[in-house]
């Protein structure tokens, strides 16, 4: 194809990035390296300095390492919950399109209204979770989930899985549909088991969809905010602070647009990095034809 | 010729785009503000009468509300963006007390001295003007206000011959008998609210002002007494842990949360704002009956404090029509409006007269009490900073709550990071 | 082409599984969405109470509540239609960009995906200052534009990579077999990619509607009036100064999610058939 006519197909997609995600990119950058303060009017060049105060700051590192283990655990759930979910839609049987649309239902409800279901759920006194967990005999007495700094991250990142499992689901299941059945048939043939079925022929096909799907989440949560923001507040004790929190904080709460956006350009090059690995993976794939 | 021209001249800032927010004023008469403020579900309709009423005094000003979320942060950061860029598009402000002396430091309210005058000031109450006075000049209309109080249970009480706490021992000493006597697991001693928000820093600031602590001074400098601070805040963890009157259940709990409990019978004591006499009221619940209320209280020899809440109508900096915005912040906030807010929305009313009123106070007899306990009101911190203290405050108090520091290490960090930001800037 | 396995005793158990874990899941799926339903359906007295597990005298007074509201309807049809636009163009936009990155070397594909995902890098919080700014700029300050626009971007990185990675796996032989015929690009794209797609091309449609119908930052920042607010905003208005209605916000929140859940419900068959349409290999 000419570089020209590439230019017109590709022209749409790239002059809305252009707007919409470069833009601010640079204006965020740029104001990282201000100081700035709307409320003394204070506008000042700055440099790096901002860059220099957020590495030796201890608040910075502990949001970094929270986002990073939260990350980490909800999208490697997420993926295994997605991908057991998957392979059991892949035959056909009766009912399977219904359970289909049920299992969108939690991608469905709107993250704000999800965030305050689980807050309820997760209530010490009149919480669904400690009502089930009590009458199972789990549990002794009520658990206050959000006020417990060892459990209060796991309740985060359920809440989250609950919510965004459909996605790795959808994903992934498009990409097992697109299998070609003749590779099973000659699996069959071959007298192969279940497991080396998956292992040799379904998940070699199956990978770059999945890296796909792992690399959208990955990037999702890294920038996790809504759910652990309306659950926790980043408490107890900013326990649970993400780094989305910590930069909402700085930019709308103390107003400190430069150092916010120091933090907002910090998860850019996480997640910049984040994205390299993957692409790294997936550059090393070749096209497996049967 | 020299028509077409002219008359290109004038299209010509049309096609440009204006954006939509500068609404066109009709040539000549009527003026358009706009009216930024929360929306109370299922009163717009009574919202749009009383802004109707002004229209009517003022034909030549028309009001177009904008309604935002209630939620104070993100009203903030709504605030924050479109003031930021000194926009004209809003004209009347409903604030947060919190916020007055940030955006009055940071140029985005309007000084309203030249039109809102030290005797039309005197009619409200004093401590509401105070927390909107900054550096000499007056940034704000009281709109309502609100205070931290003491629900109770008086049936509970009278069963074991108790009286209503005026001191922390003496709650204390209530709460643990009366736990004992009934030997109920479902009941709470004292709610309140110690979940790491805005509202902890409420709390947090009635007890540590029933010990006497004050954290800002007249002149913004740091004035906060490290021991007693201390002792406070070692109360508000003990209450939890050694004297076991207060659940776990109040390290997660929001106002809603604590109400929620005290309505279902489930505690003795809660501290709450009004707004939860006016929720008793309006349900049959066998609860209302049983409530009593007291002002908050306090360390022995020490004043009982209530935090000052509240809500204040400021004008825009940059507003295109501040004169007409004032009338209509004046008229929000006139004797016959604030009468009609609190009858229909429970609006604790700014202006002294109406605790006065034989009307209201008839069929309110709570009044006189409210009134009372805004006299002990005070302001959290006023500061343009205050959102930066407020957030080192409510962590570091968490996190004695938690136990992950003790109140002692807690208030020394307090003061390590929010000094500085005292003292940087003046 | 696409029949069950050849009925191997291994593979029976499997499927027996399958149905199991389908129906394991679909429970937990649903389940918190269930507790929002019962919820709503609890006078005010019940709301904090647990036990009774279900609510003994149910009542609609929460929904009554949500649609007694004039705008709520008005929020539908605007979250419908930014959500319809935005799957429109984004499958477009995207679509059109996958056609020509699927033929490009690898080194220009590899820049173009890699600052595509730029757009997922940085996070919501730090967008709305700058974005707010463009919005008022260009004048869309308040209408259907600004979040279409902004949404569509948002989408866009899932769709450009799903749609490229389809659109490579068509066989090379098709493509030139069509450019022989006389086919142009634009026909080739229309006639051969996009059919060919169908699975991807679903997959990305219903996760973009469904983002956009839940996007909130954007909406609040840029919306100001009933003109074009969105649903999830519309929600947390029902939020009072200290109360929290939560029978209303529930009953709010049920109303939210039918129209799509139906939306799924009656294209599942859609679906399932363009997920089910199997590569054209072998």
């Amino acid at each position: 194809m000419r570089r020209s006519t590439a230019t017109l197909w590709l022209g749409p997609a790239l002059l809305l990035i252009a707007a919409t995600a470069v833009f601010p990119i640079v204006v965020t950058f740029w104001m990282s390296l201000h100081r700035r303060f709307p409320i003394f009017g204070v506008n000042e060049y700055v440099g790096l300095a901002n860059y220099v105060h957020l590495a030796q700051n201890p608040r910075f590192l502990r949001s970094a390492a929270v986002t990073l283990s939260f990350t980490l655990v909800s999208v490697a759930v997420e993926f295994a919950l997605g991908l057991a979910c998957a392979l059991a839609l892949r035959r056909d049987f009766r009912g399977h399109r219904w359970i289909l649309a049920v299992l969108l239902i939690p991608w469905i409800v709107p993250t704000t209204v999800s965030a305050r279901i689980w807050e309820w759920i997760y209530n010490g006194n009149f919480g669904l979770l400690n009502y089930l967990l009590l009458r199972l005999g789990v549990i002794a007495e009520p658990v206050v989930w959000t006020a417990d700094v060892r459990l209060v991250l796991p309740a985060a990142m359920l809440a989250e899985i609950w919510k965004t499992t459909p996605f790795m689901t959808l994903l992934l299941l498009a990409g097992l549909k697109s299998i070609p059945q003749p590779l099973y048939r000659a699996a069959a043939v071959d007298g192969a088991g279940a497991w080396t079925t998956f292992l040799h022929v379904t998940w070699p096909q199956l990978k770059p969809m999945a890296l796909v799907a792992l690399l959208f989440r990955s990037l999702d949560s890294i920038r996790v905010f809504d759910v652990v923001y309306v659950l926790t507040g980043g408490g107890p004790a900013g326990s649970t602070e993400t780094l989305s929190v910590f930069a909402y904080k700085k930019l709308f709460q103390s107003l400190e647009f430069g150092y916010g956006s120091a933090v907002g350009i910090a998860v850019l090059l996480l997640s910049a990095a984040v994205s390299a690995l993957f692409l790294l993976c997936m550059g090393r794939l070749r096209p497996s034809s049967a | 010729m020299i028509r077409r021209a002219v008359l290109l001249l004038f299209l010509l800032p049309s096609a440009c785009g204006k954006p939509k927010e500068t609404l066109p004023s009709r040539p000549s008469d009527r003026v358009t503000i706009v009216f930024r403020h929360g929306r109370v579900s299922g009163f717009e309709a009574f919202f749009h009468q009383v802004i109707e009423g002004f229209e009517r005094e003022h034909p030549s000003i028309h009001v177009a509300e904008e309604v935002m979320p209630w939620d104070s942060g993100q009203q903030h950061q709504l605030y924050a963006i479109n003031l930021e860029g000194k926009s004209d598009a809003i004209d009347v402000m409903g604030l947060d007390i919190i916020w007055i002396a940030e955006f009055a430091r940071a140029g985005w309210l309007m000084d309203l001295s030249p039109w809102f005058s030290a005797d039309k000031q005197a009619k409200f109450l004093p401590a509401t003007i105070r927390a909107a006075t900054f550096q000499g000049g007056i940034y704000g209309v009281p709109w309502f206000t609100d205070a931290g109080l003491l629900y109770y249970r008086k049936d509970l009480l009278a069963k074991y011959g108790l009286g209503v706490p005026q001191t922390w021992p003496e709650l204390i000493h209530a709460a643990q008998t009366v736990l004992r006597g009934e030997n109920n697991p479902n009941l709470s001693g004292f709610l309140w609210q110690g979940k790491q928000y805005e509202g902890l820093m409420c709390d947090a600031m009635e007890f540590f002002g029933s010990n006497g602590v004050q954290v800002v001074g007249e002149n913004g400098s740091w004035v906060m007494d490290r021991g007693r601070a201390e002792e406070a805040l070692q109360l508000m963890v003990d209450l939890v842990y050694l004297h076991k009157v207060s659940p776990k259940l109040v390290l997660a709990a929001d106002e809603e949360v604590a109400r929620h409990v005290f309505s279902e019978g489930n505690a003795l004591f809660l501290r709450n704002w009004p707004y939860v006499l006016g929720i008793f009221n309006k349900s049959d619940a066998s609860i209302r009956q049983k409530v009593g209320l007291a002002p908050l209280p306090r360390f022995p020899g020490q004043p009982s404090v209530s935090t000052l809440g509240g809500w204040y109508l400021g004008v825009n900096r940059h507003s295109k029509h501040p004169q007409e915005a004032f009338l209509f912040a004046e008229y929000f906030t006139s004797f016959a409006v604030q009468k009609l807010l609190y009858e229909r929305l429970s609006y604790l009313p700014t202006r002294s007269a109406l605790y006065r009123d034989q009307d209201l106070l008839s069929r309110h007899p709570h009044l006189s009490l409210f009134e009372k306990i805004l006299s002990n009101a005070r302001p959290r911190p006023v500061s343009p900073f205050y959102m930066s203290l407020s957030e080192i405050f409510q962590t570091e108090i968490s996190a004695a709550l938690v136990r992950i520091k003790t109140p002692k290490q807690a208030i020394v960090d307090i003061e390590i990071q929010a000094k500085p930001i005292l003292g940087r800037w003046r | 082409m696409h029949g069950p396995p050849p009925p191997v005793f291994g593979m029976n158990i499997g499927r027996v599984l399958g149905v199991w874990v389908a129906a394991l899941f679909a429970l937990w799926s649903l389940a918190p969405f269930l507790w929002q339903v019962q919820t709503s359906l609890r006078p005010d007295e019940y709301l904090a109470r647990l036990p009774p597990l279900l609510p003994p005298r149910p009542t609609l007074a929460h929904y009554r509540a949500v649609l007694a509201d004039p705008t709520f309807l008005r929020l539908v049809v605007n979250s419908l239609g930014v959500g319809a636009a935005t799957t429109l163009a984004s499958l477009l936009a995207g679509g059109f960009a996958a056609f020509a990155l699927a033929q490009l070397p690898a080194r220009g594909k590899g820049l173009v995906l890699g600052l595509t995902l730029s757009v997922s890098m940085l996070p919501a919080v730090a967008l709305l200052a700058p974005l707010f700014l463009l919005v008022r700029a260009l004048g869309l300050r308040d209408s259907w534009a600004a979040l279409v626009l902004t949404h569509t971007t948002f989408t866009l990185p899932l769709t450009l990579w799903t749609l490229t990675h389809f659109f490579k796996e068509i066989p090379r032989e098709l493509f030139h077999a069509a450019r022989v015929d006389g086919l142009s690009a634009w026909q080739t794209f229309w006639s051969i990619h996009l059919p060919l797609s169908k699975g991807g091309i679903a997959a990305c449609a219903i996760l973009n509607f469904i983002f956009s119908w839940n996007e909130f930052l954007m909406a609040l920042t840029f919306t100001t009036t009933d003109a074009s607010r969105t649903v999830p905003v519309g929600v947390a208005l029902f939020q009072g100064l200290h109360e929290t209605p939560f029978g209303d916000i529930a009953a709010a929140s049920v109303l939210v999610c039918l129209p799509v859940i139906l939306l799924a419900c009656l294209f599942q068959r859609g679906i399932v058939a363009g997920l089910t349409q199997g590569a054209v290999k072998g």
